[in-house]
């Protein structure tokens, strides 16, 4: 077999300003395609990017040099494989299941969307972006992971920090020294908060993994936090605005969707037509086989879930947002061992939780020029301002 | 061919055809049986596989697979001496038959 196809006109800003008719196009003609400017093999059929993240044997997400190392000061669960990623998530686990989120988190859950929802002026133009989508992803995350001393304002500060750190595939000094920086004021204060964790477990991440049996290496717990910090505020953060934009673009099924109570379906369908994380990457530990092509060891092939989950093979008119599809087998949380820790968490506050509080708040919520709100992102997209008439 | 039948919680009952070795949650995954979604693919990561095993059906399917308890106590609904993972039952000649019956709710 060949080498897969290589491309030398796809560029990162493309990528960056709207990727899907790139994404469109590759599915129907290189699905398997070597992208000189992202340096990695995208994988662009909802197929293949299932099977690699599904053989984590052969496609490892272990990655000694990633920029991930300095960001972060460690090497993070993100980047291990089997037995020790599997022990470091499982240390944190206990926080994130369906059960606890329902039983133990959901008044607190509740209790805090309302306070930021009725924060929010009634008649003038708000922007939800800035002013729910953000500060309230951060507050429930504070409060999951042990942290809630930490503000709004540094949650997002940290999570930008270190989001910025881990994509610095070009190794510039700035970013590492803005990462630094967070990291500084996050040993700080975990430091500060470790004693009252341990003392009074409250079944927060934090507390959690430091009461276990069998604790995992303090450098590591504090690893674990600062990977739910980079990776647990932008998601639910671009979930919200994304479904909220698609339900003020579609009237007709924000109507359906009321009158059904469907707002779990909105949310799931929010996160198949523009997924928070986009891609991901894996290194291939041996020679294979991919969609027909050669796909050597040391390659690192991306998959696009952003893409998969617009998968014609799967989905018809995947291009559109439209909440009452038959099924909705998206790849927006991945799948494997690596499957987004999150998943219940989200699709409680920002499903179950948070939507029909604001929309019950505002049912006269309206877009008024949609073409003003921007998009941008390759490797996490959503919207960047969501300016909404509140009424 | 092994044959499962799935009973959801409204009492729908799909009967499918599965592959000897394939697991339970694969089978049902795909055979688009509604009320088990198995997210994380069989990793024992997601608590999204849950089912309760047919009482005539308990002892030959045998215990919970190391590490299988400790995502359980996660699952959205009722965790009972009936409850497994799906994703951790693998069928064969021996389970030819085999009924699970599902939860409400998987998240």
């Amino acid at each position: 077999m060949a080498l897969a196809p290589l491309d030398e006109e796809i560029t990162l800003e493309q990528l960056n300003a709207d990727p899907y008719p790139i994404y469109r196009r590759l599915r129907a003609q290189s699905p398997v395609l070597r992208v000189a400017s992202a340096g990695r093999t995208f994988l662009t059929k909802a197929a293949l990017t299932k099977e690699v993240k599904d053989n984590p044997e052969l496609f490892s997400s272990d990655d000694p040099n990633t920029p991930m190392k300095p960001a972060f000061r460690a090497h993070t669960l993100m980047r291990k494989d089997g037995e020790e990623h599997l022990r470091e998530r499982k240390a944190m686990m206990p926080a994130l299941t369906p059960k606890k989120i329902q039983s133990d988190w959901g008044p607190l859950y509740e209790k805090l969307a309302a306070e930021y929802v009725s924060r929010l002026p009634r008649g003038e133009t708000v922007d939800l972006f800035t002013e729910l989508c953000g500060p309230l992803a951060a507050r429930i995350l504070a409060h999951v992971l042990g942290i809630p001393e930490a503000s709004d304002e540094e949650m997002q500060r940290w999570s930008q920090r270190l989001i910025d750190g881990a994509g610095n595939f070009g190794w510039k000094p700035e970013p590492f020294a803005a990462s630094d920086e967070a990291n500084d004021e996050m040993d700080l204060l975990f430091g500060q908060l470790c004693d009252k964790r341990r003392a009074e477990p409250d079944g927060s991440a934090y507390s959690v993994m430091l009461n276990a049996d069998d604790p995992i290496p303090m450098s590591q717990i504090y690893a674990n936090i600062k990977i739910a910090i980079g990776g647990g505020i932008n998601e639910p953060r671009d979930a919200l605005a994304t479904i909220v934009y698609g339900l003020l673009t579609n009237p007709d099924q924000l109507a359906e969707v009321r009158a059904q109570q469907a707002w779990g379906k909105a949310f799931e369908e929010g996160v198949r037509w523009v997924a928070p994380i986009q891609a991901s990457s894996r290194l291939v530990t041996e020679d294979t086989q991919l969609g027909g092509f050669d796909i050597p060891k040391g390659d690192t092939v991306m998959t696009i879930q952003a893409s998969a989950n617009r998968d014609e093979d799967l989905f018809e008119n995947g291009e559109e947002f439209f909440v009452f599809r038959d099924k909705n087998p998206h790849q927006a949380f991945g799948n494997g061992p690596h499957h987004c820790a999150g998943a219940h968490i989200a699709r409680r506050t920002v499903g179950k939780i948070i939507l029909p509080m604001l929309f019950d708040r505002f049912p006269q919520m309206r877009l008024p020029d949609p073409g003003a709100v921007i998009w941008r992102g390759f490797g996490f997209r959503g919207p960047i301002n969501l300016p909404v008439v509140l009424n | 061919m092994v044959k499962v039948t799935y009973v959801a919680h409204d009492g729908t009952q799909t009967t499918v055809e599965a592959e000897d070795g394939d697991s339970v949650m694969h089978a049902a995954v795909s055979n688009d049986v509604d009320g088990i979604v198995g997210e994380c693919g069989g990793s024992m990561m997601c608590a999204t596989c849950h089912c309760y095993v047919d009482e005539a059906w308990q002892d030959r399917v045998g215990p919970r697979s190391d590490g299988e308890e400790d995502m359980l106590e996660g699952a959205a609904c009722e965790v009972n001496d009936r409850s497994r993972l799906s994703c951790q039952i693998k069928l064969g000649a021996d389970l030819d038959g085999l009924v699970v019956h599902l939860p409400e709710e998987q998240f």
